[in-house]
């Protein structure tokens, strides 16, 4: 039984079948790669919030915390009044570190100083630190 | 419009002119005078700090010697800041007006507690203005021979010499990741903090304070890696994807061509 030939029409369709599978993957492939571009990147939790004890941090005092990974630290300037911070100095990334004597921060790499709202106060860093929305709960604190 | 595009291009080269005139402005006063000096009061720490990471961070002379650097007159007074060179044992204070976390583990190690009698201050192994981006190099046997045996400091840097290569490969890695377009600045936040603290721990010569905490920066650093890592596999399966769609391409172009191939016998 000899195979009779495909007619350039069936071989066509067939071809054509192929190339518009071959399209389907590429386009979704580059469909896909498009969409995670410009999808917001994961921050690891962004919405999570922190939860402290008030009694964590002194009336004058700092605490330092992890916040979505990275290092942070809250004070009590005055008694009931809270603020949070990003504890990393926008200079070069080193972390700040709390004088009580000045109730200032001080960046131990290259003196950068920052006041207890953030702002800063002397020394190399561009810019003031990040704060962060602090609501109270009760006995505790929610930061974030 | 030929015109148009030369007088564009004109303002544009005189705003970066402009713009760069401030920067030009803060160290000329010193090097203005000093530069044309001979020996030690010029040309010498001149041609040295130009040379220096200080000089590539625009840390200028009056960053450290005080004074006014836009004021030829008044540069060099002590109504405008100038304190000049210091003493010997005023070299930690100097230096510790940036550096102030090093400062403080200089002053509590052995160097620090001997300064008064001769001890080493931070120009003794760093240079004054020819001060180089610190590497472990600067602990070699000519060096510390200079006042003690070397024993002790190659013990130290026996120590300290995994984590400071682990530290050279995770900038390099950084620096790699960098040059392909990811985001790097967590990264090289958390590398720079913990180098800076790993620093300042050997500034302490304590060989026992340097055992008992070198491992949490090792774990500090393989946590750097771990993000390092999953960067570098994101970036791996990024390129077998690309390649998979430059196949998927030529391999539609294959079938394009043999599609056209079946009209050929009917025209």
């Amino acid at each position: 039984m000899s195979e009779v030939p495909a007619s350039p029409t069936e071989r066509r369709t067939f071809l054509g079948i192929i190339l518009a599978a071959i399209g389907a993957v590429a386009a979704g492939g580059f469909g896909w790669s498009m969409f995670r571009f410009l999808s917001p990147v994961d921050r690891g939790g962004e919405e999570s919030q922190v939860r402290l004890e008030r009694t964590l941090v002194a009336v004058g005092g700092a605490h330092f915390f992890a916040f979505q990974g990275r290092p942070a630290v809250i004070l009590q300037p005055r008694a009931g009044e809270y603020i949070a911070l990003n504890a990393v100095c926008t200079h070069l990334g080193c972390i700040v570190k709390w004088v009580d004597e000045s109730q200032e921060f001080l960046c131990p790499c290259h003196a950068g100083r920052f006041s207890s709202a953030g702002q800063v106060l002397g020394g190399p860093p561009p810019r003031a630190l990040a704060t962060y929305p602090v609501t109270l709960d009760g006995d505790d604190i929610l930061i974030g | 419009m030929k015109k148009i595009f030369i007088r564009a291009n004109l303002l544009f080269f005189l705003l970066i002119f402009v713009g760069t005139l401030p920067a030009a402005a803060v160290t000329d006063v010193c090097i203005d005078c000093h530069g044309g000096l001979a020996g030690q009061l010029g040309e010498i720490p001149t041609a040295e700090w130009q040379t220096s990471i200080h000089a590539r961070h625009r840390i200028s002379c009056h960053h450290c010697h005080g004074g006014d650097p836009t004021d030829y007159v008044k540069a060099m007074t002590a109504e405008r800041g100038f304190v000049g060179v210091p003493e010997h044992s005023e070299v930690p204070a100097f230096c510790g007006q940036c550096h102030v976390g090093v400062e403080e583990d200089y002053w509590e190690s052995l160097h620090g507690q001997v300064i008064d009698f001769g001890g080493p201050n931070c120009v003794t192994c760093h240079e004054s203005h020819a001060v180089q981006v610190a590497t472990i190099d600067l602990i070699n046997e000519i060096s510390c021979s200079r006042c003690h045996s070397y024993e002790k400091p190659a013990l130290i840097k026996e120590e300290i010499s995994a984590t400071e290569a682990m530290l050279s490969r995770l900038e390099a890695s950084i620096a790699s990741l960098y040059r392909v377009g990811i985001d790097t600045g967590h990264l090289e936040d958390e590398l720079f903090a913990t180098r800076n603290s790993f620093r300042r721990l050997f500034h302490s010569v304590d060989i026992d304070k340097i055992r008992a905490e070198t491992a949490g920066f090792d774990a500090d650093l393989e946590q750097t890696k771990a993000t390092i890592d999953e960067l570098e596999n994101t970036l791996g399966k990024r390129k077998i994807a690309g390649g998979a769609l430059v196949l998927l391409l030529l391999l539609g172009g294959c079938i394009a061509l043999l599609i056209r191939r079946t009209y050929e016998g009917h025209e």
